[in-house]
C-alpha cells in the first residue's frame, strides 16, 4: 500500500515542478533564455514545469549570474526558504566560471556553488531553452523520487 | 442543442477525446539544426600551433595538453561561450562544431593573424634592448650591434640615427622578448586578427 502511495507521489511529483529563478548579477542573456522556455515554441508546461517566483512554492531555484558580494547572504536566504525536496541548477557559464565578469578588478565572486549547493549546472553563454528544460526534467525525477523514503 | 448537459456528455466519453486527454503526449524536445555545442574533435591531427588559444576569447576555455605522442585541444563547458571562432582559426580542421566549417569551405574564409610592434616615443630611451634581444633580428642580422644598430634593412627594428624604427613588422612572432626586456615599457605587441575570403578583398 505505502508502495502505492510513493509511487503515486513520485509519479505525480516529477510531472509538477515549481521553479523559482534568481539572478546574482549576470548580463540578463540567460534570463532571457528561461523566459523563452515559457513561449510557445518550447512551452515549458507541457512537461508541467511551473514558474513561480517565489521560493516558498519552489522545487527547484535555478541560479543565475555569477554571485555580486550583495548577493552572497540574500542567495543563502532564498536558498533557506525553499521547502524540502529542494534543488538549485546553475545556468550558464557565471555560477559555474563567472565568465566575462570575472576579470581582474571584477566585483564578483564564482562559483555559486561555494555559496549554496548545486545539483546540476547548465553550461554556456548563454545556454538554449531546450538545455534548460532537459536539466530541469533529468534532475526532478532522481531529486523527488522516493523523498519520504531518503528524509533522515 | 450546444447547450444541453446530454451534448456535452457525449461530447466527453468519446474515445478519443478520452484519449487524448489522459495520454497527452508533449512534443520532443530537439535542439534546432542550427544549434552550435562545444567544439568537437573531427579526428585530424593537432600540429600544436596553439591559433586556437590565441583567438578564444574567454580564458581558461581551450587548452592544448599533451597526450602521448599527440596534442590534443580540451574544450571546458562553464568557461567556454561556443562562438566557434578556435574552429575557425585552427588551421588543420581539428575541431567542429555546428556548420561552422562546413560554412567556412563553402565560403573559402580564413582568420589570419599578425602582429603589430609599436613604440611609444616619449617613453623610448633609445637603448636598443629590444632590438639585440629579438630572436628575429638575430637570424636575420647575426652581427647585430650591441646597441641595437644594424647595417641590414631585414631587421625587425633597429635604431639609426639616435631614433627607433621599426621596419618589418609583418615578420614579428608575437614572442614579446622585447616587451619584458624594455626597462621603460615602451614597446608594445598587439596581435591583430583578420578575417579574409579568398577572391574578396
Ligand atoms: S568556441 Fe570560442 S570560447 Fe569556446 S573554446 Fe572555442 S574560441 Fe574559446
Ligand atoms: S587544435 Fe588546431 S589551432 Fe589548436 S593547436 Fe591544434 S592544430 Fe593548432
Ligand atoms: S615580439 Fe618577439 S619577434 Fe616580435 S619584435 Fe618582439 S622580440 Fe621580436
Ligand atoms: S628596449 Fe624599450 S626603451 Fe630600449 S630601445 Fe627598445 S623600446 Fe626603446
Amino acid at each position: 500500500m505505502t508502495d502505492l502511495l510513493q509511487k503515486l507521489k513520485n509519479a505525480v511529483r516529477s510531472r509538477s515542478i515549481h521553479v523559482a529563478y534568481v539572478d546574482t548579477g549576470s548580463c540578463n542573456g540567460c534570463d532571457i533564455e528561461v523566459l523563452a522556455c515559457l513561449s510557445p515554441r518550447y512551452d515549458l508546461e507541457q512537461y508541467g514545469i511551473y514558474v513561480h517566483n517565489n521560493p516558498r512554492e519552489a522545487d527547484i531555484l535555478l541560479v543565475i549570474g555569477c554571485c555580486t558580494p550583495q548577493w552572497e547572504d540574500k542567495l543563502k536566504e532564498v536558498w533557506e526558504k525553499i521547502p524540502e525536496p529542494k534543488a538549485a541548477i546553475a545556468i550558464g557559464n557565471c555560477p559555474v566560471s563567472g565568465c566575462v565578469f570575472n576579470r581582474e578588478g571584477g566585483y564578483v565572486n564564482p562559483p555559486v556553488s561555494k555559496h549554496i549547493p548545486i545539483a546540476a549546472s547548465v553550461p554556456g553563454c548563454p545556454p538554449r531553452p531546450t538545455e534548460i528544460i532537459r536539466a530541469v526534467l533529468s534532475l526532478a525525477p532522481t531529486i523527488f523520487a522516493d523523498y519520504e523514503e531518503k528524509k533522515p | 442543442m450546444g447547450f444541453s448537459i446530454i451534448w456535452y456528455l457525449r461530447e466527453f466519453i468519446r474515445g478519443e477525446w478520452l484519449k487524448n486527454f489522459f495520454f497527452a503526449k508533449t512534443a520532443p524536445l530537439v535542439d534546432p539544426p542550427y544549434f552550435r555545442g562545444y567544439p568537437a574533435l573531427t579526428g585530424k591531427e593537432c600540429t600544436h600551433c596553439l591559433s586556437c588559444m590565441m583567438i578564444c576569447p574567454t580564458p581558461g576555455a581551450i587548452e592544448v595538453l599533451r597526450e602521448g605522442e599527440t596534442w590534443t585541444p580540451h574544450i571546458y563547458p562553464g568557461h567556454c561561450i561556443r562562438c566557434g571562432l578556435c574552429v575557425e582559426a585552427c588551421p588543420e580542421d581539428v575541431l567542429d562544431v555546428g556548420r561552422v566549417l562546413e560554412t567556412q569551405h563553402r565560403d573559402q574564409t580564413e582568420i589570419s593573424v599578425r602582429y603589430q610592434v609599436t613604440v611609444k616615443p616619449e617613453a623610448c630611451v633609445r637603448c636598443g634592448n629590444c632590438v639585440v634581444a629579438c630572436p628575429v633580428n638575430k637570424e636575420a642580422d647575426p652581427q647585430l650591434g650591441a646597441t641595437g644598430t644594424s647595417a641590414n634593412d631585414e631587421v625587425i627594428m633597429k635604431i639609426r640615427n639616435g631614433n627607433l624604427w621599426v621596419i618589418h613588422d609583418e615578420k614579428c612572432t608575437g614572442c614579446k622578448t622585447c616587451e619584458e626586456v624594455c626597462p621603460t615599457d615602451a614597446i608594445a605587441i598587439a596581435r591583430v586578427a583578420e578575417g579574409t575570403q579568398e577572391g574578396k578583398a
